[in-house]
């Protein structure tokens, strides 16, 4: 591993800043995204100004804040080849422990923690079956979810939670103007690139989405390796969780609907090759805003929002098919 | 990648133009039948009688069951089986609560309240075969499920004990009367008239609805639309978006619509109860509310917060304290002969006289509207 990095690395720098690492950066999901992100923003801002207004900005940021920060997660796993389709359903039992724990009164700090904890555990479970018993994740994480949704129904009986006291709401803060999901975003999203790029564990959930046994070969263990990402992942949906819990006065006690797909979604279309492997959280991050400015742009548009569907659909079969052409290519290149 | 750019550009042409011609409808097409305007309302009372002949030309015949060979109670003390979708969640507490309301008025009515503690048809099907074998008068349900609770009503019925349905109704033939909470058109008039009590009549409103393909809010909009254009045609419909059953989703529509259409939008319909608290969640985060309020259906403990804000002043539903009251009424009747089929009204107490519609329904009257001065009376 760490003489392939070094390989890697000495290449990169012999093309220093060549006209080829350009092409590479302009071609890199990350900046074809970020392109469309600003053009349909134009496209929607020159049709009605009003879209421009900082209010409306701040509040798709503010919306994409805990999908984004539920893509980190969701990025790693989809980067070791695996995937968790039960997040949605995670998410909204954590919703409901968090209010659960602050309606009856007990402290703030631990109707805080008490979802990031329970997501950590849940999701240490999951890969501890994924990893040490070998259950493929889709099927574990599709139990998952139905156990949570049944359990969730079971438990509260669609019963609404109200009364929570005011400390509670932490993602209706506003530092210096700007919502408190927008910092737990940046931040999340900065962190866990770096960690990504620079630690060994971080590097090396790439060498197990990529390849098993080159990893396997080079000391990595693809066990510890799984649990931790699952860990982390649980850590990351907890706070989405905490996030999306924490903006509504009232909360609703069931399954926010869809909510998993577009986590996924996020991710995937942010670059994250499902194939794993490849993928960063800064596209994930990226394709979460992407997804939110698609919907206000379509009400301000007045396009039907029954079309978001499709477009979200058709936005992950073309990333993944280009992602699939992309490797082909790579791989021909490879062969000449 | 190139390629791949080029058709996805393509791909969103051929797609923008479906777009423009396929707008969201959310509504029906079954006529409308809005109710008068609160001005007409005194006149119509007067002429009330013509109009409605001609109105309703064949008033639907009675199409509900008859138990066989009930025992002749009339006066006497009887015992009922309250049976609601479950026990355990406020909504129902206070059906029963009505319930009970009216066996103390009577004094010759036991209510028994039993049920299971999780919305699911199949308990209820148990309790109701439990309770003919062991005995009781009268079986008052809410379904969970219309078509799967109707077998098990009918045994009741040919067992000789009366049936009478409320909030949620079964087969008509599988029991006698069902007491309806309200019509389309009676929420739709208290909606409209709700928002313009509020904004005025030459106001822009939008709509945050279920989804576009909900029956029921297709029908409450398809009435709000037909009873706004009779009464106030200066009303403004700007737009109508769905939001699922789905909190983040109609916090996220209000928040758009507000910054789309700025300070012209004057309200916002939420018209179910998860749309309810979102929209007027975001109007509150978003410190809007002197601007833009909500006016919707919803409950009144999901609500309390924003209707004593300000941000949802009004909220429209019926009361369930009333339901279950005009209930216990209705079996009264029922059992005394003094409400058989063909009538066209009947006695309830301190609700007075409610009407019969759609062939073997009692209405419970116009919807209650949720205030400032009121929502500490409701614990729903």
């Amino acid at each position: 591993m760490a003489a392939t990095s070094k390989a890697y690395k000495s290449q990169t720098v012999e093309s220093g800043f060549s006209l080829r690492s350009l092409t590479h950066l302009l071609g890199s999901q990350e900046f074809i995204l970020l392109m469309s992100i600003l053009a349909l923003s134009l496209v929607v801002y020159s049709d009605n100004p009003r879209f421009g207004t900082e209010r409306n900005l701040l509040n798709i940021l503010s919306n994409a804040s805990y999908i984004a920060v539920g893509a980190i997660g969701m990025s790693m796993v989809i980067i070791t080849g695996n995937i968790d389709v039960s997040v949605g359903s995670l998410i909204g039992v954590l919703a409901t422990i968090a209010g659960q724990l602050a309606v009856h009164d007990y402290p703030i700090w631990m109707a805080w923690t008490a979802p990031i904890l329970a997501a950590m555990v849940v999701e240490g479970f999951i890969g501890f079956l994924v990893a040490y018993l070998r259950i493929p994740a889709i099927v574990v994480t599709l139990g998952m979810m139905s156990i949570l949704k049944g359990g969730l129904i079971l438990a509260t009986g669609g019963a609404w939670i109200y009364d929570i006291p005011q400390e509670f709401f932490l993602a209706q803060r506003q530092p210096y103007g700007i919502p408190m999901p927008i910092y737990f975003m940046v931040t999340l999203v900065i962190l866990a690139a770096l960690w990504m790029h620079y630690s060994p564990t971080g590097r090396a959930i790439y060498a197990v989405g990529g390849n098993a046994e080159a990893a396997r070969l080079s000391g990595i263990s693809e066990k510890r390796t799984l649990m931790t990402v699952f860990i982390l992942h649980g850590f990351m949906i907890g706070v989405a969780g905490l996030l999306f819990a924490t903006q509504f006065t009232t909360i609703q006690s069931t399954v926010p609907p869809g909510l998993e797909l577009m986590i996924i979604t996020a991710a995937v279309v942010g670059g994250v090759s499902i194939l794993g492997g490849s993928g960063t959280v800064i596209g994930a991050m990226l394709g979460a805003i992407l997804i939110r400015v698609i919907q206000s742009g379509m009400i301000f548009l007045n396009v039907s929002a029954y079309w978001l569907q499709a477009v979200q659909g058709i936005l992950i079969l073309l990333t993944v098919l280009a992602d699939i052409l992309r490797r082909r290519r790579q791989a021909a290149s490879i062969g000449k | 990648m190139k390629k791949l750019l080029v058709s996805l550009i393509l791909l969103a042409m051929l797609v923008a133009p479906l777009a423009a011609v396929l707008p969201a409808k959310a509504q029906d097409d079954l006529p409308t039948n809005p109710l008068a305007c609160p001005w007409e309302e005194e006149e119509a009372a007067e002429a009330e009688e013509g109009e409605e002949a001609e109105a309703t030309e064949e008033p639907m015949e009675y199409n509900g069951g008859q138990p066989v060979n009930p025992p002749d109670l009339k006066g006497k003390p009887i015992r009922v089986l309250d049976l609601p979708k479950l026990i355990g969640i406020a909504y129902f507490a206070a059906t029963t609560k009505g319930l009970n309301e009216a066996a103390e008025e009577l004094g010759n009515v036991t209510i028994i309240t039993d049920a299971p503690t999780e919305a699911n048809v199949d308990d209820q099907i148990t309790f109701i075969e439990n309770y003919v074998t062991q005995g009781i008068d009268v079986i008052a349900f809410a379904s969970n499920d219309p078509v799967a609770i109707s077998p098990a009503l009918r045994r009741a019925l040919q067992a000789g004990v009366h049936v009478i349905g409320f909030d949620a109704d079964s087969e008509p033939d599988a029991r006698e009367w069902f007491v309806n909470q309200a019509t389309f058109n009676g929420m739709a008039k208290a909606l409209i008239d709700s928002m313009v009590e509020e904004v005025g009549e030459d106001a822009n409103v939008a709509i945050v609805t279920s989804s576009l393909t909900a029956p029921n809010q297709n029908r409450w909009i398809s009435e709000m639309l037909a009873y706004a254009e009779k009464c106030y045609p200066n009303l403004n419909f700007l737009e109508t978006v769905p939001s699922e059953e789905d909190q983040q989703l109609a916090f996220q529509r209000a928040q758009e619509l507000v910054n789309k259409y700025g300070e012209e939008l004057d309200g916002i319909f939420a018209m179910s109860s998860v749309a309810g608290p979102g929209v007027a969640d975001a109007l509150t985060q978003m410190g809007v509310c002197d601007q833009t309020i909500s006016v919707g259906i919803s409950t009144p403990n999901q609500m309390r917060p924003f209707i004593k804000n300000g941000c949802a002043p009004k909220v429209v539903l019926w009361n369930p304290i009333d339901l279950g009251y005009a209930t216990t009424y209705v079996i009264r009747a029922v059992v005394d002969g003094e409400l058989v089929p063909g009538d066209t009204e009947v006695e309830a107490g301190r609700l007075g006289t409610l009407p019969v519609i759609n062939g073997s329904e009692i209405l419970l009257g116009p919807p209650t509207v949720f205030t400032v001065d009121n929502i500490d009376d409701f614990d729903f």
